[in-house]
């Protein structure tokens, strides 16, 4: 009798899982099968196919895929391949508190390309991957003009802060503060636009409102002083590094495929303000999906680059990580990344770091997050290519998620740092 | 004044054709578009920007684009790069002979694809007729014994080079091949072999007396050149072309495009003599980053392997020419033309040519036809990777139609002169 065995069946979303068949026939040709159904409604599904050993097992930890959506050995390949049923559609949890997303692994003893009416699965399993832990709190924050969504870990603390930041997608997204608190750490899931009563377009980036929520969450009774921590992507990495430039109360920055110069929007900080680098939209190109594709709109870029809209990194005092997607299709990462790097040696500065990732796309989130190659966002008729194979993207989420983790508690926690 | 221009605006659907803007402010940017309506309803689009030069022109056979739907200087690039409005669209003609397809060109100020934004009214346009057929030709539907499909015969008097033109895995009549031919002076075939009026629904096997029943139709008749004939032919009928030129007398030169060197599902039977189909390992179908399936590896286990299933290619009398598409997502093209031709090689024969494209996928036709990397087919998959990168793939069209066309003629009309 076949047994399909996932453990754990409870888990916080950046948790692996094993995944194992026992019972089959020696050499039985098998589908694994994974399916979620998000928040709307949306199917997501994936499939391998495997070929159990002679004592009749398939597990995931040592098992090759002969084909599907991966191949080769990938334990949690059925979770990062996971695609929509409707093209273009992202996977992105809403309610991070109270409910999980729920996966069905189905296991059938044939090769199943596509689901079928009469062909029933000979073994199920559901697991749930919950976005935060137990006892992390989350409360709404209107203080000021600030606005988001604050993430506490169970516990008086004090922890370490951070500012989550995202990017154009506008409002609140939650999922990556929550499971950064559930690992010990105070989150501000910070809104800039879209949300509430902030402006729904975004037409400047005011760095004195991202200030107010620094020194917001410096004031927490829970959070670690003297300084905090900013984990931003794509055009909220852009924001980030600027934070890192011009606030002393950040002390530790992570940016994910981010620009380092002012890109479409000024930058005003007090009496400042910074000319933007114009997006050359006439050089958007279609890829064969349909997809928009932004990587080359700024393609002229370093041969006319005004110094002035480069953002200073060498002012920064703190220290910055920036984690890198090779095949980013939405932003030359590597380069701005690159750039960066180059003014801080230049300027004798030793506190950035950069991690590059061969292979790895624009949307690097935490570890198991579907592979999404191209996704609608609000507003645009187009969707956008985000990029990376499926394979490495997942490898530089897993090894990314755990730097990151890394490098906030090696520069927030202050014993930690005197080692 | 923006004026856009386009000669020949009605021409054959591969000839070229060349686009020019003029009226424009020196360097000014603008997005020239297309667009076409297939005979289903389905739209068809492409785009690319171009900066105009100093007296505000713009000319695609000098000019290079700088986004959109292909970079560089293309001048045939906003035909070839329309993409459907639906993923999974495939757009081929099916009235070859009574209507082209017509392309809205238009030249417009670029605009962001922000929802609910009305884009300003185009500067100018035109309408392109893209024609299947050049005035004169015939086409004659073929009912006779058991042969169905349609022979299209180019105009004037005289005999012309014959040709069966097979397609693949969609069965039906596809007709634009054919028709396209015989406006470059063959006389084209276009066989059906399943799915089409009373032919059996789906493929049960391939039965070689069918085709060889359309080489002796086309060799009687009056307007066919002897004293062979060609055949051209792609994916599944590619595999059917090479199991001919095996097997049959007075086959000439077999173009075979993207097509395997073995039986793939169907038995191949003739004259009491079987050809099995090649065992395969379906759980070797990879899904690609879209959940769109790639069969190219369900083979590589035997038929890609074994010499065992190979057709014996070395029996064939007529000449080869294969084309390869090097980004072939459904079938392992390059190794199947590199394993036949190793064959042909070991048996002392010189046959044999092979184009291989780089960045071309499976679906190579005629030039300027969009690329479709993926659609789906009834009862095989509800998607299927073809594979191809839009440029490549285009430049792959334009050099192989040449090259097939000469390869064909080289070999169906002989050379009076060698003779004397």
């Amino acid at each position: 009798m076949f047994q399909l065995i996932v453990t754990p069946s409870t888990a916080l979303a950046d948790e692996p899982v094993t995944i194992r068949v026992t019972g089959l026939p020696p050499s039985q040709i098998v589908t694994l099968k994974a399916t979620l159904k998000d928040e709307k409604e949306n199917l997501f599904q994936s499939r391998a196919f495997y070929k159990a050993s002679e004592a009749g097992e398939v597990d995931l930890e040592w098992a090759s895929a002969l084909g599907g959506d991966y191949i080769g050995v990938h334990p949690m390949g059925l979770f990062w391949s996971l695609k929509p049923k409707t093209a273009f559609r992202r996977l992105i949890k809403k309610d991070v508190m109270n409910s999980p997303f729920y996966i069905t692994l189905d296991l059938y003893d044939s090769v199943s390309l596509n689901d079928s009416a009469t062909i029933q699965p000979k073994a199920s399993q559901m697991v749930q991957r919950w976005f935060s832990g137990p006892g992390v709190q989350r409360k709404q924050i209107r203080e000021g003009r600030v606005r988001g969504v604050l993430f506490l870990p169970p516990g008086d603390g004090p922890f370490p802060g951070i500012i989550d930041l995202f990017g154009r997608i506008g409002g609140v997204v939650e999922f990556r503060a929550s499971l950064l608190a559930s690992r010990g750490f105070v989150v501000l899931a910070l809104a800039y636009f879209a949300y509430e009563d902030l402006p729904n377009k975004l037409l400047e980036v005011d760095l004195e409102y991202f200030e107010d929520a620094a020194n917001f969450l410096l004031a927490h009774p829970k959070v670690q002083r003297p300084g905090i921590g900013v984990i931003s992507v794509s055009k909220g990495a852009e924001i980030g590094l600027a934070m890192a430039c011009y606030l002393k109360q950040v002390v530790a920055t992570v940016c994910i495929n981010g620009s380092s110069v002012v890109l479409d929007l000024p930058l005003r900080y007090k009496d400042l303000v910074v000319t933007p680098i114009r997006l050359g939209l006439e050089r958007t190109q279609v890829h064969v999906s349909g997809a928009a594709r932004f990587r080359y709109l700024t393609d002229d870029l370093w041969n006319k680059l005004n110094p002035q809209s480069m953002l200073p990194v060498e002012k920064a005092q703190g220290w910055i990580l920036f984690i890198v997607g090779e095949n980013d299709e939405c932003l030359d990462s590597r380069g701005y990344a690159e750039r960066a790097m180059q003014q801080l040696q230049s300027h004798g500065r030793s506190r950035g770091r950069m991690l590059a990732y061969p292979g790895a796309g624009h949307l690097i989130e935490p570890p198991y997050s579907p592979f999404c190659l191209a996704s609608w966002n609000p507003g645009v008729e187009r969707p956008f290519l985000w990029g990376g194979d499926p394979a490495d993207h997942a490898a530089a989420q897993d090894h990314s998620w755990g730097e990151i983790q890394k490098f906030f508690r090696q520069h927030l926690i202050p014993t930690r740092s005197k080692l | 004044m923006a004026q856009l221009t386009a000669t020949p605006l009605s021409a054959l659907v591969d000839e070229p054709v060349h686009i020019q803007v003029t009226g424009l402010t020196p360097f000014q940017v603008v997005c020239l578009q297309a667009s076409l309506k297939d005979e289903k309803g389905n739209l068809f689009e492409s785009q690319a920007f171009y900066k105009a030069n100093e007296v505000g022109e713009v000319d695609l056979e000098r000019d290079a684009s700088v986004g959109g739907d292909y970079v560089g200087v293309h001048p045939m690039g906003l035909l070839w790069s329309l993409k459907p409005e639906k993923l999974l669209t495939r757009l081929a003609k099916r009235d070859v002979m009574n209507t082209p397809f017509q392309v809205q060109v238009k030249v417009c100020e670029p605009y962001f694809p922000i929802k609910n934004v009305v884009p300003h009214a185009p500067k100018d346009s035109l309408t392109l007729e893209r024609w299947y057929v050049a005035p004169g030709v015939t086409r004659i539907q073929v009912k006779e014994g058991r042969l169905r499909g349609a022979l299209f015969l180019p105009p004037g008097e005289g005999r012309f080079p014959g040709l069966i033109d097979l397609f693949g895995s969609t069965g039906g009549l596809i007709e634009f091949r054919a028709s396209l031919l015989a406006s470059h002076g063959f006389a084209a075939l276009a066989l059906a072999y399943w799915g089409y009026d009373d032919l059996p629904p789906l493929l049960e096997k391939v039965d070689l007396e069918y085709f060889e029943e359309a080489v002796e139709f086309l060799l009687r008749h009056p307007k066919v050149l002897g004293p062979g004939v060609g055949v051209i032919s792609v994916c599944k009928g590619a595999e059917v072309g090479l199991s001919m030129a095996v097997n049959l007398k007075n086959i000439t030169a077999t173009v075979l495009i993207n097509g395997p060197n073995f039986a793939i599902g169907n038995l191949h039977v003739y004259r009491g003599q079987t050809s099995l189909p090649t065992p395969t390992n379906i759980e070797f179908t990879s899904s690609n980053a879209l959940g769109f399936a790639e069969f190219y590896r369900t083979y590589e286990q035997t038929g890609d392997v074994d010499s065992r299933y190979c057709f014996p290619i070395e029996k064939a009398e007529g000449h080869f020419l294969f084309v390869v598409g090097e980004d072939d997502k459904a079938l392992n093209s390059k190794a199947h033309a590199l394993q036949a031709t190793s064959q042909l090689t070991r048996n002392g024969k010189k046959n044999w040519t092979v184009l291989s494209y780089p960045g071309a996928g499976h679906l190579i036709e005629p030039p300027y036809s969009p690329l479709c990397c993926a659609s789906r087919i009834p009862f095989v998959s509800p998607n299927i990777h073809w594979g191809g990168e839009v440029i490549p793939h285009a430049a792959a069209q334009e050099h192989s139609w040449k090259e097939i066309q000469s390869f064909l003629k080289k070999h169906l009309i002989l050379d009076v002169t060698s003779q004397l």
